[in-house]
């Protein structure tokens, strides 16, 4: 199948490849998978808790040259937004711009989850940090 | 044209006695044999030759119960859809990722992961033998009350046996790659 030269250029030279320490209360984590080919997708964001502003994006992602090439650009993204702006993202903003086929549209899909994860367990974190401080 | 339960003489149910279909399958089998038919006019030798064909495939596709659920479920309009990545069974997510970093170190030439690798596939194996398990209680379920709830289920937990079934083969693949 042939790729954009866009999800080549991301395939052979990822952005943003590694990962964070999970425990970091300033990190969220989000993990998904695509049941049908088997891909798995390790997205994380370092947030700044005083602006919100997202600082870091790091992932790691098996599967095929498009799940990979649309976790990069995703981590590209998500440097220097807020978190709202980043659950703004949508799956088919990444299908654009990477021009993806319509078979490949479902790792898009999975890039905009993994997003979503990671944001959820930073607020999951956040708020379990703040009921903390606010019992003491 | 008639289901593959009709076309046996079966009850559409999911619980089905194997000894059973296998005596009605050869019982219409020998019923339409095509040499049966060999002298009849070009029609009726067709018609024979279509039920015989049919008969096979009914019978291939019933004796297996993971098929025949798989069946049931597109006879209903429950068919294997495009799955959604909630789909996958987020407590197998850790342990699937764990699993790539270590197909990753194999294919690296780190064969020091093999045990680790043996190890997730012999655990990936239970969890396919639990999943295969829960059939024929949801099997008895759909039969007894048709809900499409229970269907439903048994989608589920044939989605998760492909799924840990892609990974079991996935594994046994490289490990042999690296042997």
């Amino acid at each position: 199948m042939a790729y954009s030269n866009k999800v080549l250029d991301h395939y052979n030279h990822p952005r943003n490849v590694g990962s964070m320490d999970k425990s970091d209360p300033n990190v969220g984590t989000g993990m998904v998978g695509a049941p049908e080919c088997g891909d798995v997708m390790k997205l994380q964001v370092k947030v700044n808790p005083a602006t919100g502003i997202i600082e870091e994006a790091k992932f790691k992602t098996f599967g095929c040259g498009s799940a990979i090439a649309s976790s990069s650009l995703a981590t590209e993204w998500l440097h220097g937004k807020t978190v709202d702006e980043a659950l703004a993202i949508k799956n088919t903003d990444i299908v654009n711009e990477l021009s993806l086929p319509p078979v490949k549209i479902h790792c898009s899909v999975l890039a905009e989850d993994a997003i979503k994860a990671a944001i959820a367990d930073y607020k999951k974190k956040t708020a379990q940090n703040a009921d903390a401080v606010a019992a003491n | 044209m008639s289901g593959y339960f009709e076309l046996l003489g079966l009850p559409p149910a999911l619980t089905l006695d194997a000894a059973e279909l296998q005596r009605l399958f050869y019982e219409r089998s020998r019923q339409w044999h095509p040499d049966r038919f060999a002298r009849k006019p070009e029609e009726e030798r067709q018609r024979a030759l279509d039920l015989s064909s049919r008969l096979n495939d009914a019978y291939r596709t019933l004796r297996d119960p993971v098929q025949r659920a798989q069946y049931v479920l597109a006879q209903e309009g429950l068919d294997a859809g495009p799955q959604r990545s909630a789909d996958v069974p987020p407590e197998l997510l850790e342990e699937v990722f764990e699993l790539n970093m270590a197909l990753e170190e194999l294919r690296g030439g780190d064969i020091s992961v093999r045990p680790q690798l043996e190890a997730a596939r012999a655990s990936f194996l239970g969890m396919l033998a639990a999943a295969e398990a829960r059939l024929p209680e949801l099997f008895a379920a759909w039969d007894a009350a048709r809900r499409r709830e229970t269907l439903a289920e048994i989608r589920g937990v044939l989605d998760r046996r492909k799924y840990i079934q892609n990974l079991v083969n996935e594994v046994e693949k490289e490990l042999s790659a690296a042997a």
